[in-house]
């Protein structure tokens, strides 16, 4: 190794991206300034409970990125994610009138949005028709079905205790503490077990100043998103519930064979099958994960507007933040770069820039125009980046 | 070829794959035409011929990345089916491809064990592609496979392929081959990209290969190389064998004759 201290601030900035945790530096600066930009522009908008709305706001958004983290992961897209949103959310209050237990009926709606995907994942890996096709298709298709599941008025309301209770209950503050602490621990205890484990070995370690900075860096983000989320309501249960499971998937895309040969398809494909992946397998499964974490998003956004309505998950708006907050976080539409983490960053940071002009008073025209630069401008920093560290892509 | 077949029975050591055979189209570009191929334990079978002779087909339908049309495999004699590349891995196959089938997205030990990670003990309550990584493991593999192979400028094994250079990546795919259990090595052009020195490295990775008891094979349209490592030349042309010769039966100007105009009136060196 030589030492650093030659390089120019491009270089450390790319060697920063080339961590573990490098990839987040971006959206998490982006996300920075925004909250400085609106701090000042409008003091409401740090307040706790602006924060705990924007939060709650951000978590349908959140849900539909991080599913379709894995397709973009692979080099498709799904286009039709916000209407099985739709599809499933007009399932479960359609199940619920029908007198069916609320949880029972979440089951259903996870069902049926396992069910889309993998019919989708099965035309695209079978058929061979381009995802964007399948899925621009399944877009259509599914805002019909809603419709037709909805029945005439479009619109179902929303009262079974279980499902409100998702987006309604927080947890009391001292058990917010409690979870924060454990969490904290559990995280110091893997990453030092890790470099322990690392220097038994004799392979590369992590520099100190990176292993405890990461143990810090996630220690102050916890304890401060609870102090505010505190000094309001207390943590909601649908944080922990989107935490936990872009937490899983995070594992399960980093950490295992499924997870790796999502990013080996979405590199190389042709490699991925020589190695003797199952390409189509692997399409089909990621799919299916999508139209899963859709049924959620649709479960999660019934449970927050306390209705189904054809108007909250049709049109485009909800799709289009969704694949805008994954492409934010940094992930490629080119597959094989990217993270569920950073969809949830890029979640925050579309749902904060909504939030800030809404308080603001901007306009309708003014939100559209802004959300299209940050899109922009983060996709271009991306390309800027990896410019310098790659030859393609 | 099967005067060829016939005679290569009592001359060569017994084969350890073989192949008889083999056709394969592409649309209606035939690459393949009724190819015979065979490597022995203990030996470097060169394969030459010119640009589309049917080289690299050749080696993908040993490797099962592609699945010939007709034809049949043995392996030490007994029949065997190779339809897909976990079969022909099952089978102790191992090959470096000419366009190296590297993800530059993931870094250089991810690629080194791609499609069969190392897994952590315990977790079997969970299905096998579910059960966490064992990247130390993985990072120790890598710079084990990686040092067999001197590769000195490469720097880390978590460097991401897409910022290494040519040479450092062909090292890459020759180390993935090589560190893997196996009985037999495909190597197609491996040196292409390689400097002087470590063409060299190569060289004796293949010599090394052999005195091991591999069977290898060795794609090059290096004469000079072939001529040093191979102990047999097989020539390939428009998709048909010439002719297999014994490297120290022949000269590199007849295996150019015969891999541009091949096999002339009168020539009885083949083997
Ligand atoms: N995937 C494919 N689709 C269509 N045609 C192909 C394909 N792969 C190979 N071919 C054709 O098969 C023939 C043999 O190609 P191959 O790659 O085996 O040649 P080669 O001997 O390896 O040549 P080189 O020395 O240039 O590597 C060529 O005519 C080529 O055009
Ligand atoms: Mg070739």
């Amino acid at each position: 190794m030589r030492s650093d201290s030659g390089l120019s601030v491009g270089q450390r900035f790319r060697q920063l991206r080339e961590t573990r945790f490098g990839a987040f530096v971006p959206v998490m600066l982006a996300l920075i300034a925004i909250w400085i930009y609106f701090g000042i522009a409008e003091p409401a908008f740090l307040s706790p409970r602006n924060f705990y709305f924007l939060f709650m706001q951000s978590a349908v958004v959140g849900t539909l990125a991080v599913g379709i983290t894995l397709v973009l992961l692979l080099g498709d897209i799904d286009l039709s994610a916000a209407a099985t949103a739709g599809v499933c959310a007009a399932v479960l209050a359609v199940l619920i009138v029908m007198g069916i237990p609320g949880p029972l009926a979440c089951l259903a709606a996870m069902l049926t949005g396992i069910i889309l995907g993998f019919v989708q994942g099965w035309l695209v890996a079978y058929v061979g028709i381009p995802s964007f096709v399948v899925t621009l298709a399944g877009l259509l298709g599914f805002q019909g079905l809603m419709l037709k599941i909805l029945g005439a008025q479009g619109a179902v309301n929303m009262r079974d205790p279980f499902v409100r209770s998702l987006t309604t209950v927080s947890l009391p503050p001292m058990l917010g503490w409690a979870v924060a602490i454990v969490c904290i621990v559990v995280f110091a205890v893997v990453v030092l077990r890790r470099q322990s484990q690392r220097r038994q070995r004799g392979v590369e370690l992590e520099s100190a100043l990176a292993l405890w900075g990461q143990i810090g860096f996630f220690a102050l983000i916890l304890l401060a998103v609870v102090m505010t989320l505190n000094s309001y309501k207390g943590v909601p249960l649908l944080v922990i519930l989107l935490v936990g499971l872009t937490a899983l998937l995070g594992w399960i895309t980093t950490s295992t064979p499924f997870g790796r040969s999502l990013y080996a398809v979405g590199g190389n494909a042709e490699s991925a099958r020589r190695v003797g992946m199952n390409v189509n397998y692997i399409r089909i499964a990621a799919f299916a994960i999508v139209g899963l974490m859709a049924a959620v998003a649709g479960i999660l956004g019934a449970s927050r507007y306390a209705s189904v309505s054809f108007n909250a998950f049709a049109g485009g708006p909800l799709l289009l933040e969704a694949i805008g907050a994954a492409v934010i976080g940094g992930t490629s539409l080119f597959g094989g770069r990217g993270s569920v983490w950073n969809a949830i960053l890029g979640a925050l940071v579309i749902g904060s820039l909504g939030n800030g002009l809404d308080l603001s008073g901007a306009s309708a025209a003014d939100k559209l125009m802004f959300s299209g630069a940050i899109l922009l401008l983060a996709v271009a920093i991306d390309a800027l980046s990896r410019a310098g560290s790659t030859q393609q892509r | 070829m099967s005067s060829t077949a016939a005679v290569v029975g009592h001359q060569s050591p017994p084969a350890h794959l073989q192949v008889t055979g083999i056709g394969k189209s592409f649309g209606g570009v035939e690459a393949l035409r009724e190819v015979d191929f065979e490597v022995a334990r203990g030996e470097v079978m060169a394969l030459v011929g010119d640009n589309g002779a049917g080289k690299s087909t050749l080696m993908k339908v040993l490797a099962g990345a592609i699945a010939a049309d007709q034809g049949s495999f043995r392996m030490d004699g007994e029949p065997v089916s190779v339809a897909t590349p976990l079969d022909a891995t099952a089978l102790g196959i191992q090959i470096v491809y000419q366009d190296l089938a590297l993800c530059e997205n993931l870094d250089v030990s991810a690629n080194l064990s791609l499609g069969a990670e190392p897994l952590k003990p315990g977790w079997t309550f969970l299905p096998r592609f579910l059960r966490p990584i064992d990247e130390i493991e993985m990072e120790v593999k890598a710079k084990a496979a990686i040092d067999r192979l001197q590769v000195r400028t490469l720097r880390s094994v978590r460097a991401k392929v897409g910022g290494l250079s040519g040479g450092q990546r062909q090292a890459i795919a020759i180390a993935r081959a090589v560190g893997a259990e196996s009985s037999v090595v495909l190597l197609d052009e491996p040196t292409a990209a390689l400097g002087v020195a470590q063409t060299r490295q190569v060289l004796d990775v293949v010599k090394r290969l052999r005195d091991t008891g591999h069977a290898v094979v060795y794609i090059s349209h290096n004469l000079r190389d072939i001529f040093e490592v191979a102990d047999r030349i097989c020539v390939l042309r428009h998709g048909a064998n010439v002719a297999t010769w014994r490297t120290s039966d022949t000269t590199p100007d007849e295996i150019v004759v015969a891999m541009t105009r091949g096999l002339e009136e009168g020539s009885d060196d083949a083997i």
